[in-house]
This record gives C-alpha cells, sequence and structure tokens, in this order.
C-alpha cells in the first residue's frame, strides 16, 4: 500500500467532508466566474481533485476497513456522520471518475451545445449536482441523503434544461423530469418521515439498530419502506416509473446525459441498497417480500419491455436511455435475488453498466459534434467518417451485448450463474433473451455504421472526420476500462468482482 | 512421336500452333487412333497383375478373394457406377436454374468477367 | 511476462489476419499470408518435443481455458494446417483482394488454435471463428454464392451453438471438467457434440453445406475451404470418438453415397466436393475401427488428403482462371493449352486413386487392412466400391473432361506462375510421401502410433493395380459401346432439395395460405391482427404510450399504483 502513504494525512482523514465541500463551494464559485474558460479549469481540478481524494478513500478503506467521519465533531446519533466503507467507496470513486472523463468531454461539447453566456453557471450547476451525488452516497445521515438528493436533482433540471439551445424539447424533458423526481423525493422524504417516527432516530446506523431490536417494527415501518422504496425506484428508473428518464437523456446537453446515465441512476440504486439491507433487513419479511415479488417482478418485465422498446426507437438516444431502463432491471435482479452472488453481480453491474452506457454516450456526443447525427438512419457510413469514435462505440456496444472478454460479459455472467445457484433458471431465460435482444438492437446500429457506405454531401463522399482528442480520450478510456473489466487486464477485473463481492458482504452483514 | 512438320495436315498444323509449346509432343494424345487404341493399355496391365497375383497371393484374405477378385470387382463396381448414373440422372436432375439462385460459374451465364484469357 | 511458448500458435496467423485486415499495401499482405503460416510451423517445432505440452491457461469466470495443447494427434493437424496455408498463400498470390487475405489468415489461424484447444470451450471459440471467417470465402464468389454463403453461415453457426450445448451438458454431468479428451457416446452430452461435430464434418444427410457452398466460393476460397473446417471436424472426432463402432458405419455410408452424385454432376469442382466428403467417409470409418493401425491410417490419409485434395481443386481453380468454367460439359482438351496443369491434375488424380507411388496408395490401404485385420466385412466391402468410385469420379472424370475428351477448342494460357508453382510443391509432397525409399517412412514418423505395416509388398502394389487398372478398363469399354453417359447441364439435387425447395415451399405455401386466409377474413384480421399490430405499435414505437414522454399526471398515478402495489404484498403476505 505505499500508494496509500503518498496521500496526505489529513485528506484522508477529512476526505469524506471535502468531496461534498469542494465543489459545493467551488460550484457558487464558479456560477460567478466571468470566463468561459475559466469555469472550465475550475470544474476539471475539482473533479479531479475529489477523485483523487476518492481514490484514496477507497485505498483507506481497503487496508483500514470503513471509516465513519463526523461531520463539525458532532458525533452520530446528534450529528451528521459520513460512511465510506465498501459499499460506498467503489462509488465514490466511480461518480468522480465519470465526473472528471465528462468534464474533459465537456469542453468541446458544451461549446456545441450550450449558449455561451450560459456556460459558466452550466458548470457550476453540474458541480453542485455532482456534489449533491457524492453528498448522497456518502453521508451516513438518512435525512440528510433527502437534502443532497434534492441538490443533485434540482440542478440537474437546470442542466437539462440548458439542453434547449439544442433542441426545444429540452425543456418538456426537464418539466417532466423536474414533476416526476419531485414526486419521488417527496415520497422518499415521506418514507423517512414514517421512519423517524417509528425510530426516533436520523442517523441510519441508528435506525438499522433500533428497527432490528424492535424485529422490523409496526405498519408504520412497513410504509416507511413501501414509500421509501417507491421513491427511490423513481429516482433510479425503475420499470414503469422509468418515464422521466427517457426524455431527460434524449434531449439534455450530451455531457449531462453521459454523466446522468453513468452517476445518477447509480447513486440511487445504491441508496436502495443501503436501505433495504443495511437499515432496513432483507430477513424482516416484509423487505423480504417486497424484494422478491415487487424488484424482481419489475425488474424482469423492465428488462423485456424496455428492450423491445428499445428495438423500436429510431433516435440512438432514445435507444440507448431504453436500453438503460433494461440495465437497471438486470441490476435490480441482482439485488432481488438477495443472495451473496446475486448482490455481488448487482453491483458489478452497477459499476460496469456506468462505464459502458458512460462510453455510448460518449460516442453518441462525438458524432452529434461532428454530423448532427442522432438518429439511426444517420449512422451509414460512420465507421468510413469517424472510425476511432465509432470504433469506441463498437467496444462499448459489444460490451452492452455481453461478449466474452468484456465488463459486460462479466456481470452478465456472474447475475445468470447466480440465478442458477438459487434454482430461477426463467431469470437465466430472461437474461439471455434480453441478450438477444440487446443483440438486435445495438446489432442494427453496428450494420448500418460498418456495412452502409458514408452518405454523399453536395455528390461528395463525406470525408473523414474524427471527433476532437478531448472528446476520443475519455470514450477509450471507458471502451478499454471494459475491454480490461472482461479481460482481467491489470487485474481490473478480479479488482471490481473483489470490490461487488466485498459490498455484497457488507450488505448481508458479514462486515466489509 | 511427333511427326514432322512436313507430313502434317493443315488442320494438325494449325493445332499445333495454337498449342502451348510443352504440349506439342503430346498432341498425338488427341488423335483418334490414340484413343481407339488406349484400351489395351490398362486391359494389358489388368491381365498381368492379375498373373502376378498368382505368383503372390495376398497376405489377409477376405472371404470373397479369388483368382482375380480384385479385378473383377474393380471393373464390376465401376460399371455399376457409370451404368447407374442414366437412371440417376433422370431422376435427380433438373434444370440449372432450379433454385432460381443463378447456378454455378459459368462463362455463358456469368455476368462478372471473372476469367482471364 | 507472457511466455510466448504459452501462446496457441494459431493466434500468431489469426493476428496477422487482423493486420491484413487493415494493411492497404498488397505486398506486405501476401507477405503476411505466407510467412504466419510458416512462422506457426515454427512455433510448434519450438513448443513441441516429443511429449504432450499443455500451456496457456487462463482462468475466466470460473472456467479454465486451456488455450494451448499439443499432442501427438494434434501436432499432425497442427502442422498439416501451417503447410497448407502456405501452399494455398502462394496460389492466391495473384490475387489482390484484401477480404481474401485476411478471412483465409484468420480461417486458418482458428482452425490451428481449434486443433490446438485443450478445452472444448476454447474448441467452440474457434470452431465458430472458422465459421465466420471462412464465409466471406464463400460469398467472393459473387453474387450467386450469397445464398448459400447465408446457408453455410447458418449450417455451421447451429454446429456451433450445438458444440457449446453439448460441451455444456457435458461438462456439467462430468463436474465442471471441460477438457477435450476421449468423450464416448454413452452420455447425452457426447451425443450432442457427435452431432455438432458431424455436421461440421459432413455426415450423411448433414453433407449438403459443402456441395452446396464450396463450388460456388470463389477459386482461390474453395481451394482455401476445402482444407480446414472439415479437417478441423474430422480431429475433432478422432480426439472425442475413436472406436466408436457406429462411426464405422456412417463412415461407410459417407463413403460410398457421394460417389454416384459425383458420377452424375456436371460442375468438377461440385465433383470434387462430393469427392471430399467421400475421402472423409474414409477416415470416420477408420475412427470408428480405433486400432491403432486405424488411426495411423486415419492421420496419414489427412495428411495426404489434404495435400492432394487441394491440389485438384487447385488445378479445377486454375481451368477456371483460365476459362472462367468448371462445367465438365464445357471443357475438354485442354491438355494442349495447359499441360503442366495437366500433369499436375493426373498427378492429383493417382494420388487420390491410391495409383502405388502415389500418395494414398499407402494411407488408403492402412485403413482398408485396419477394416480387414478386425474382419469387418461388410464395411470393407462399401469401401472398395468406394474405392472404384474414387477411381471414376476423381481418377479418371475430373481429369478426363477437363484435359482430354473431346476438344472444346477453348485455347488459353497455361496457369499463372503461382499457381504452378503451388500445383507443383503439391504434386511433390504427393509423390514423395508414397515414395517407397525413405518417402512413406517419413509420413510415417508424424503418426501416433508405432508403424510396422508395409505397403509395397508385391501382393498389396498387384491388387491395388488389379482394381485400378480393371476399373480404367471398364472405363474405356463403356466409352467404347457409348454406355458412358455424356456430360450433360444440370442441377443435381440432393438431399439440400428437402430445406432448399420443399422447406421454402411450405414456407411459402403457408404465407400464400397466409395471405388468402387474411384476404377472406378481412373483418376478423382487421380487428385481431391488426388491433394488435397497432397496439404494439402504439406501445413501443416511438410515436407510442410507451415512448412518448409521458403526461406527468399520469405518471404520477402510475407512481402512487407501485406504491400500493408495494404496500399490498407488504400487508397481504
Amino acid at each position: 500500500m505505499d500508494v496509500l502513504s503518498l496521500f496526505p494525512a489529513w485528506l484522508l482523514e477529512h476526505g469524506a467532508a471535502f468531496a461534498i465541500v469542494l465543489p459545493l463551494l467551488m460550484g457558487a464559485i464558479t456560477a460567478i466566474l466571468p470566463s468561459r474558460t475559466l469555469a472550465w479549469w475550475t470544474a476539471f481540478i475539482v473533479t479531479l481533485v475529489v477523485t483523487v481524494t476518492s481514490f484514496g478513500l477507497v485505498l483507506n478503506m481497503l487496508s483500514e476497513g470503513a471509516t465513519i467521519y463526523s461531520m463539525g465533531g458532532w458525533d452520530p446519533p446528534h450529528g451528521i456522520s459520513l460512511v465510506v466503507d465498501a459499499l460506498s467507496a467503489p462509488v465514490l470513486l466511480l461518480i468522480s471518475a465519470m465526473a472528471v472523463l465528462t468534464v474533459v468531454y465537456g469542453m468541446p461539447a458544451t461549446v456545441a451545445e450550450v449558449e455561451p453566456k450560459k456556460r459558466a453557471p452550466f458548470y457550476a450547476a453540474f458541480l453542485i449536482c455532482f456534489a449533491g451525488l457524492m453528498g448522497m452516497v456518502v453521508t451516513g445521515d438518512a435525512f440528510n441523503v433527502f437534502v443532497f438528493l434534492e441538490v443533485s436533482s434540482i440542478s440537474t433540471y437546470a442542466l437539462v434544461a440548458m439542453g434547449s439551445a439544442r433542441d426545444r424539447r429540452a425543456l418538456t424533458a426537464s418539466y417532466n423530469y423536474l414533476i416526476m423526481g419531485s414526486i419521488g423525493a417527496t415520497f422518499f422524504v415521506i418514507g423517512l418521515g414514517f421512519l423517524y417516527m417509528e425510530t426516533g432516530t436520523l442517523n441510519m446506523a441508528d435506525m438499522a439498530r433500533i428497527l432490528a431490536d424492535l424485529d422490523g417494527g409496526s405498519r408504520v415501518a412497513k410504509v416507511a419502506f413501501g414509500f421509501i422504496i417507491v421513491g427511490l425506484g423513481l429516482k433510479l428508473a425503475m420499470f414503469p416509473l422509468h418515464t422521466w428518464l427517457p426524455g431527460a437523456y434524449a434531449y439534455a446537453p450530451s455531457m449531462m446525459t453521459i454523466f446522468l446515465a453513468s452517476t445518477a441512476t447509480k447513486a440511487a440504486l445504491y441508496l436502495l441498497l443501503r436501505f433495504s439491507f443495511t437499515i432496513f433487513d432483507p430477513s424482516f419479511d416484509y423487505v423480504g417480500v417486497l424484494m422478491k415479488y415487487l424488484l424482481v417482478g419489475v425488474g424482469i418485465v423492465g428488462m423485456i419491455f424496455a428492450s423491445l422498446q428499445a428495438i423500436f426507437q429510431t433516435d440512438v438516444r432514445r435507444t440507448l436511455a431504453f436500453s438503460s431502463v433494461a440495465q437497471v432491471g438486470y441490476m435490480l435482479l441482482g439485488v432481488g435475488l438477495a443472495t451473496a452472488a446475486g448482490l455481488a453481480a448487482g453491483y458489478l453491474h452497477l459499476l460496469n453498466h456506468a462505464i459502458i452506457k458512460g462510453g455510448l454516450f460518449l460516442a453518441l456526443g462525438a458524432f452529434w459534434y461532428r454530423f448532427g447525427i442522432t438518429r439511426i438512419d444517420d449512422f451509414e457510413g460512420l465507421s468510413k467518417t469517424m472510425p476511432l469514435t465509432m470504433a469506441a462505440f463498437t467496444v462499448s456496444a459489444l460490451s452492452l451485448i455481453g461478449v466474452p472478454f468484456t465488463a459486460g460479459f462479466v456481470s452478465k455472467v456472474n447475475l445468470a450463474t447466480a440465478a442458477a445457484d438459487k434454482g430461477w433458471w426463467w431469470a437465466v431465460g430472461v437474461i439471455v433473451v434480453t441478450s438477444v435482444l440487446a443483440i438486435i438492437y445495438m446489432g442494427r446500429i453496428l450494420l448500418l455504421a460498418y456495412f452502409g457506405d458514408a452518405p454523399e454531401i453536395d455528390g461528395e463522399k463525406a470525408k473523414r472526420n474524427e471527433a476532437p482528442l478531448m472528446m476520443l480520450v475519455p470514450m477509450w478510456v471507458l471502451a478499454i476500462m471494459s475491454i480490461a473489466i472482461g479481460s482481467n487486464i491489470f487485474n481490473l477485473g478480479d479488482n471490481f468482482v473483489g470490490a461487488a463481492e466485498a459490498a455484497a458482504r457488507l450488505l448481508l452483514g458479514g462486515g466489509a | 512421336m511427333a511427326k514432322a512438320p512436313e507430313n502434317l495436315t493443315e488442320a494438325e498444323l494449325e493445332e499445333r500452333t495454337n498449342a502451348h509449346p510443352m504440349a506439342v509432343p503430346f498432341l498425338f494424345l488427341g488423335r483418334e487412333s490414340t484413343i481407339k487404341n488406349f484400351i489395351w493399355f490398362p486391359f494389358a496391365g489388368m491381365v498381368i497383375c492379375m498373373a502376378l497375383g498368382l505368383i503372390y497371393p495376398p497376405h489377409h484374405k477376405a472371404p470373397w478373394d479369388f483368382f482375380g477378385s480384385w479385378a473383377v470387382i474393380g471393373f464390376a463396381a465401376y460399371s455399376f457406377l457409370v451404368l447407374s448414373a442414366g437412371p440417376l440422372f433422370k431422376l435427380l436432375a433438373r434444370d440449372e436454374d432450379y433454385y432460381g439462385e443463378g447456378g454455378l460459374p459459368d462463362p455463358d451465364y456469368s455476368t462478372e468477367g471473372d476469367h482471364h484469357d | 511476462m507472457i511466455d510466448i511458448l504459452q501462446i496457441n500458435p494459431g493466434l500468431w496467423i489469426i493476428l496477422a489476419g487482423i493486420i491484413c485486415a487493415f494493411m492497404p499495401v498488397g505486398h506486405v499482405r501476401k507477405t503476411l499470408v505466407l510467412l504466419a503460416p510458416l512462422f506457426a510451423g515454427v512455433m510448434i517445432f519450438q513448443i513441441y518435443g516429443a511429449q504432450e505440452v499443455i500451456g496457456g491457461v487462463i482462468n475466466y469466470a470460473g472456467i479454465e481455458f486451456t488455450t494451448l495443447r499439443i499432442d501427438r494427434l494434434s501436432m499432425i493437424w497442427g502442422y498439416l494446417f501451417c503447410l497448407a496455408g502456405v501452399l494455398n498463400a502462394i496460389y492466391a498470390l495473384h490475387e489482390k483482394c484484401r477480404i481474401t487475405d485476411s478471412s483465409a489468415l484468420i480461417y486458418t489461424g482458428a482452425a490451428i488454435a481449434g486443433v490446438f484447444a485443450g478445452d472444448l470451450l476454447t474448441l467452440f471459440i474457434f470452431w465458430e471463428l472458422t465459421a465466420l471467417s471462412s464465409v466471406f470465402l464463400v460469398w467472393k464468389g459473387g453474387e450467386r454464392s450469397y445464398a448459400a454463403g447465408l446457408r453455410y453461415l447458418a449450417v455451421h453457426v447451429f454446429s456451433g451453438v450445438l458444440l457449446l450445448a453439448g460441451a455444456i451438458v457435458y461438462g456439467r454431468a462430468n463436474g465442471g471438467d471441460f477438457t477435450f479428451g476421449h468423450i464416448g457416446l454413452d452420455s447425452p452430452g457426447g451425443l450432442m457434440l457427435l452431432l455438432a461435430m458431424g455436421i461440421k464434418c459432413g455426415f450423411p444427410l448433414f453433407h449438403n453445406w459443402i456441395q452446396d457452398a464450396y463450388p460456388k466460393a470463389s477459386i482461390t476460397g474453395t481451394v482455401i475451404l476445402s482444407v480446414f473446417t472439415t479437417k478441423l471436424a474430422l480431429y475433432a472426432i478422432a480426439r472425442g470418438f475413436a472406436g466408436e463402432d457406429i462411426l464405422i458405419y456412417i463412415g461407410a455410408v459417407m463413403a460410398v453415397f457421394p460417389v454416384f452424385f459425383a458420377v452424375i454432376e456436371n460442375d468438377l469442382r461440385r465433383v470434387l466436393a462430393y469427392s471430399l466428403n467421400n475421402q472423409l467417409g474414409f477416415m470416420v470409418c477408420a475412427i470408428g475401427i480405433g486400432t491403432p493401425l486405424a488411426m495411423n491410417g486415419v492421420a496419414g490419409q489427412v495428411i495426404t488428403h489434404v495435400i492432394f485434395k487441394g491440389l485438384l481443386f487447385m488445378t479445377m481453380g486454375a481451368v477456371m482462371f483460365r476459362t472462367g468454367t468448371a462445367k465438365a460439359s464445357e471443357l475438354g482438351g485442354l491438355f494442349r493449352s495447359m499441360p503442366f496443369t495437366t500433369v499436375f491434375c493426373l498427378i492429383g488424380a493417382g494420388s487420390i486413386a491410391a495409383f502405388p507411388l502415389l500418395a494414398a496408395f499407402v494411407t488408403k490401404s492402412m485403413i482398408l487392412s485396419a477394416a480387414l485385420e478386425e474382419h469387418l466385412y461388410i464395411p470393407l466391402a462399401m469401401l472398395l466400391f468406394a474405392s472404384a468410385g474414387v477411381m471414376e469420379h476423381s481418377g479418371i472424370k475430373v481429369p478426363y473432361f477437363t484435359f482430354f475428351s473431346h476438344d472444346s477448342g477453348r485455347r488459353v494460357k497455361e496457369a499463372p506462375w503461382n499457381m504452378l508453382t503451388a500445383m507443383g510443391l503439391a504434386s511433390l509432397l504427393c509423390i514423395v510421401f508414397a515414395f517407397p525409399f525413405g518417402g512413406y517412412q517419413l509420413l510415417y514418423s508424424l503418426l501416433p502410433y508405432e508403424v510396422n505395416y508395409h505397403p509395397y509388398t508385391p501382393d498389396h502394389v498387384i491388387f491395388q493395380l488389379q482394381l485400378l487398372f480393371a476399373a480404367i478398363t471398364a472405363f474405356c469399354v463403356l466409352k467404347k459401346y457409348g454406355l458412358y453417359p455424356s456430360e450433360k447441364r444440370a442441377e443435381v439435387i440432393d438431399f439440400d432439395w428437402t430445406y432448399r425447395k420443399l422447406g421454402l415451399g411450405i414456407a411459402r405455401w403457408i404465407g400464400a395460405m397466409w395471405t388468402r386466409l387474411s384476404v377472406n377474413m378481412t373483418g376478423v384480421r382487421k380487428t385481431c391482427v391488426d388491433g394488435m399490430g397497432k397496439k404494439l405499435y402504439q406501445i413501443f414505437s416511438p410515436a407510442g404510450a410507451m415512448s412518448a414522454a409521458a403526461p406527468s399526471g399520469l405518471a404520477a398515478v402510475l407512481t402512487a399504483g407501485m406504491l400500493v402495489i408495494a404496500l399490498l404484498i407488504m400487508f397481504i403476505t
């Protein structure tokens, strides 16, 4: 662990707080910065610093075990605590790393997509959204979760709306998202209220202890759980509460789409895990039943329906958005299995899918940037005009399908094995079927791109026009990550699987 | 065996000028008389081998082995095969475009210039 | 670091193939095509000493993949494929086509890698890769080959899927051990595996893809195709099912039935494809016998078979290259224009017909002797009949109708130098591997078991010659009395009629009936089918309900509904 020794001790000690406060503060400052370039640099440096911090936190967590940080020195249950453990640390790193990559990508993309005078506020909102997501994940206080949830959500509504410079439909999408998101948040906070009523505390660890003492608690706890699950389900685009997602993904500025797709729903899913396993416990009757019937049920239905919808789309952004809903179904299936293997597979898919979808949306953004392409029909011949971008897109697409030696394969195989171990062969069947559907909806895009001829512009074949380097680098980082995880290069695959298994152990109460 | 050029007929001369230089000494293979008399070569070979078969009997005998059995088998099997071709052809042959896929490569049908003479 | 001796040699060739796919410079590609199989051969030599070598073990997703296993059996196929790769490369030197080059290399590499696969899952990967890479060779045959290529792909992908399914069933039954050793037929997994391999090997009724696709591929494509796919399958059968009795009869039938088709078929490349089938029958039969002599026969036969069958396809390819056709009815008298090709073709024909001093004489008689020693008289009789058949279609028909027969009047150039070189080398090998003094002993040194079989005993030579001379005599006699059928242009239907005509017909009939039905039942259809279709479209299409940015009100109701469901589930149970 000599990498760990390179981190200053204060950073490791206060890292959890630092990772929230820094982007929050800098977000406020960025908003009034006069220059777009300066704003970008601020965002870049902040996200980079936070990523390094998260990395340090992960390493520290691995060597020291879980740490609980008390904000302002007030010990829980009265103060707010921040928890870095095997469950939250990988998600922290994922969110911050994706933030860096999207900011790098955002340099050229925002120029094309956001009005000049809105660019500094755009980065400010981005940083605040980022801070909110980090806060949601790291906090150990249930009400604080709600606060950060709203911080990230409200900034996201604004960010999605900024896509209106490109497509006016962004406004309705944002409005939709606002309404739905608020409903979700309301449900969530109502659930919290009930929970507070039952337990009299807002600290998560305390809640868990009291609930366990009450052996699951009264009807109030049940209602609380129902509200929380549905509220979070809305945030994580659980079928059929996903209706806000395709619009938001399709019309937001592409940088925001990437960030949303790879982090926002993941953070919500993280919360779902946190709440249903560490605060509540699957050994309570109602929790186990709800997970088995509701989560698995909507997961499976969502996998199939959303995949079918993805096939019928004409716009690639929407295809990918529906694919995201389907992938959420995989994760929910893993969660609903409630076995160590199932949880690990679901958690692994959470991480992998962020990388895969991030890569796909990055490439898609680059296509739009160069050629204004979003419709599937326009993909014809793209492999000739933007070969490198298309190659990265292809790698991520294959990974999404679950081709061997890619990240998607690892998590799908783990998920299928977990389902088979539990004797849920029908679930294995559904995984296979939806993978075939994925072959169809991704395959037809790839076929067009590779076997179509480049379109003619004014009687001339479209020339090769590769995406700028700032876009290529993040997308290839993700594509290579995909392969590295799938082929276990640099032990990346083992590390990811190990992290997922550690998280699953923590969830099932085996300690980190 | 090649004839001297002055003894050639017009047709033979033309054949010779068109043929590959290495093939010129072997043009007799295409002559009527060669084809007619060729049969004696395998026939003699067969007879000689049948005779030799008496001197060197087979090590492992199959139940059907007798004098010249292999020659008989060869002759009978071959004839049976070729004679069965007629009825089989009637039974199985269809027009070349039967499957409607354009059939096999053929300069008369082919529209692609894939031969190089 | 990765030890390069742990890497399956086939992967080098695949790598070269991938490079070729992006390499615009023809000369560099040709160099790669030529050198990659040579390099792989050298690598095999470096890796394999005398003992079995197992390496390249990869643990992935909890399964152990043994990507490299070279032993006495796989070594033979490995070297052979490298050799064939080099010969094919020389033969294709004139062709400037990036797709052919890269797909030929990947195909060759996949076949070699498949042969060296130590477990069934690795085998499956390369099994499918051979199919996927080689279909481009079929499609290079032009438009007419498109449908055949699709059928070829479908058959092979199906075979691969079956192989995977069989491997999983078999591996599960063995407690997760996927090692590719002797499999046997006593488990359902074994049956599936044999079926998968049988499809790829052209077992009777599964053979049609060979005669369908090979004659339609490009000139070089056919030559390349003829080497690998079926031989990879043959290796798999030899490894997994040696000594299974049923193979004796499958093999015997497989040797006999193509003979009849070969007699009436007009296209000589298709005749050779049937002949290929027939030769495989001999080998499958010998695998079924499974004695050391028989297995030596298989190994020896596969070596010589690849060489002489390749040689025959090469000569027909050369003829087609110059004349544009390989149809017997259109050819004849070509010895005047292509004397070298004629000689090479005659050597190939003599080899396949097992003339003494030519390739198959040693190896095929090993197979026949093995059958005789085991007193398998019925299969032996079938194989003898098939031998006469070989003499007919490959020994006589192919060279006779192309180079002799009546003069077609075609006067073309001799084949290009590179084709002649490849054919010359193959012919040389045909002679070397049957040469009585040090030639066939060289072949013996490669065989998996100790060999003490002496092919050049007087009785053996004499009886073989009896058979061959008698066959030629019969040919002359039949020809003389006008009983030998003249070649007529036709499409000869085979078992593939069932799916290319009957199956298609049934599908069309159902389609037509459906149309009629739906026309007659417009009202019902309107309400049912259209309604359903519309519903589906309404639900799923971008304009549809599920995709339209759902009104927030509805979404809110949905959310409330979810809550109700959640609470119900919790409270009721």
